[in-house]
């Protein structure tokens, strides 16, 4: 199959990468030294960069540290992904198991949330915020974020619990479970990998969020994005803190998944039927 | 709250139409303009997302495996990145300056700065975001191809096709249906994103990158006219539902949930 028009292809794709590949290896080599020149060679190779780690940064008038500002990401990304996931598995667990008037008439509004992207409704969402006096807080901003994801959410907790067996809920029914009993004593457990997979799913979009902490926490409470927009914003770009904190800013989240990662195939996954 | 004159003082003044003639009426002297660059930034973007997507997907999987891979990733990339560092890393690459990276390549060559972002700003702005559709077209359209059938390509290639014979007359073809889902899906993304035009040049210089969400978002959230903001947004909320039932009747409601599915 190979044949030597298929450096033809190789070639192509070599070109329209290139530009893409100078900009991630110039962001990279930015990182860890003072200056580049020509637009991939490092000069003074050193973390001086990272110096933000262990130094207050200057915001307006005042300074921060990053570890305030993460504190505040993490906590915000924490309410959004912990209120995407309560949400998520009681309507998901209702969506799968149980028959009510109108539930088509649900399901199709669930497609039809998530098809409305959530960036237009952004000025209804500040009056919402602003009557319910939690505008400018991170617990509301991580609510109104939340509630752009929890569509899709219930769509895939929906299909995690389309996967438990019939017969274990029935059993459980037979010997006088409640609906809610049943919902946190026998399907919670089941799909643990589930929950985590909600969780992380709405964490990280919460944490990858800008527009919407932009818009509603400005200036009173810095998290990580709009930190790094408020750089990019200056009339001289701090390119080597800027590449460095955007690694960071990257990098937290990886670090914190693969260590959840590790715990999470520890977890036997019950031998159930069916499973 | 479209119909109200509300401003920095958020009192609910309502004031009928009178938003929606500022807006048609042609008072207001930025809205052409506005519309304008919308159609040019949609028009632009759009063939870039499916264009490239194709073509990437097309080669790379004729690629050896790791090459292949090699080359999908570079192109996802954008998808994985938060928004902001997306945005910075555009805005310093074509920066104006002899600092932006791409200055610095020109350079290497003996050619004087371009001032990328003030005089290309569109240009960008619908690169930034093709590409960053690029990713997600790319990932359905290769999971299409993997998905079809070895017979037929094996077929054609018995009978002597050249591989652009083979994309042209029987990969693509068979890629119709993810193509249009695509389309369709970016064609929404598109009309609706203004957060990396935000980003990289903030819809200056003088209002040549605004596009219309984007100004929806500025006469709101900069100039605190919340009924006019709201207005703006109110055509654009009309304009999604509009094509999203006509992507519904057009698709089913099962060929829509696919592609989020691979999103996630």
């Amino acid at each position: 199959m190979r044949s030597p028009r298929a450096v033809f292809s190789y070639l192509i794709l070599s070109a329209l990468s290139t530009p893409f590949l100078i900009m991630y290896v110039a962001f990279f080599i930015q990182a860890f030294s003072e200056r580049i020149s020509l637009g991939i060679l490092p000069e003074g190779v050193g973390i001086s960069n990272f110096n933000f780690l262990w130094r207050p940064i200057p915001w307006g008038l005042e300074r921060t540290t990053v570890w305030e500002v993460l504190r505040n990401t993490v906590l915000y990304a924490g309410l959004s992904g912990g209120t995407v996931t309560v949400i998520c598995l009681l309507g998901g667990y209702a969506l799968s198991r149980m028959d009510f008037k109108g539930k088509t008439f649900f399901l199709s509004l669930q497609l039809l949330l998530h098809a409305f992207p959530g960036h237009i409704l952004l000025i209804a969402t500040f009056f919402l915020l602003l009557y319910m006096k939690l505008l400018y807080t991170i617990p509301g901003v991580a609510l109104a974020r939340a509630s752009i994801e929890i569509p899709l959410g219930i769509m895939m907790a929906k299909g995690f619990f389309d996967a438990v067996p019939w017969d274990l809920e029935r059993a459980a029914m037979v010997d006088g479970c409640s609906r809610i009993e049943l919902w946190s004593k026998i399907f919670l457990p089941m799909i643990g990998p589930g929950i985590a997979a909600v969780f992380i799913w709405g964490f990280i979009f919460a944490w990858h969020e800008f527009i919407y902490v932009y818009t509603f926490l400005p200036g009173t409470v810095r998290l990580m994005s709009t930190l790094i927009q408020a750089m990019i914003a200056t009339e001289t770009l701090p390119v080597g803190l800027l590449a460095a904190m955007s690694l960071f800013y990257m990098a937290i989240p990886l670090i914190f998944f693969v260590i959840l990662q590790k715990a999470l195939l520890k977890v036997p996954v019950l031998g159930g039927k069916g499973l | 709250m479209s119909f109200t004159s509300m401003g920095r003082t958020l009192d609910w003044e309502f004031v009928g139409v009178e938003n929606f003639r500022k807006l048609f009426a042609g008072t207001d002297p930025i809205v052409p303009r506005i519309l304008e660059n919308t159609v040019i930034y949609v028009a632009g973007a759009l063939p870039v997302t499916i264009g490239v997507g194709l073509l990437v997907s097309l080669l790379s999987m004729r690629m050896a495996k790791t090459a292949g891979l090699f080359f999908r990733t570079v192109f996802f990339i954008p998808r994985v990145v938060p928004p902001v560092v997306w945005g910075f890393l555009w805005a310093w690459s074509w920066e104006g300056t002899r600092y932006g990276v791409f200055n610095q390549v020109l350079e290497a060559f003996g050619i004087s700065p371009v001032y990328w972002l003030t005089r290309y700003s569109m240009l960008i702005v619908v690169m930034a975001n093709g590409f960053l559709g690029v990713s997600l077209a790319m990932l359905i359209f290769t999971s299409a191809i993997a998905g079809i059938p070895v017979d037929y390509t094996r077929a054609a290639e018995v009978d002597g096709a050249s591989y652009w014979q083979l994309s042209r007359h029987i990969i693509v073809p068979m890629l119709r249906w993810p193509i249009a889902v695509m389309t369709m899906w970016h064609l929404m993304s598109f009309i609706n994103s203004y957060v990396y035009i935000l980003l990289i040049t903030g819809g200056g210089p003088y209002y040549s990158t605004s596009v219309w969400s984007l100004y929806g978002y500025t006469s709101a959230f900069k100039e605190y006219l919340y009924g006019y903001g709201s207005s703006l947004m109110m055509i654009l909320v009309i304009v999604n539902a509009i094509l999203f039932f006509l992507a519904w009747r057009i698709f089913g409601v099962k060929r829509l949930i696919a592609p989020t599915r691979l999103e996630a």
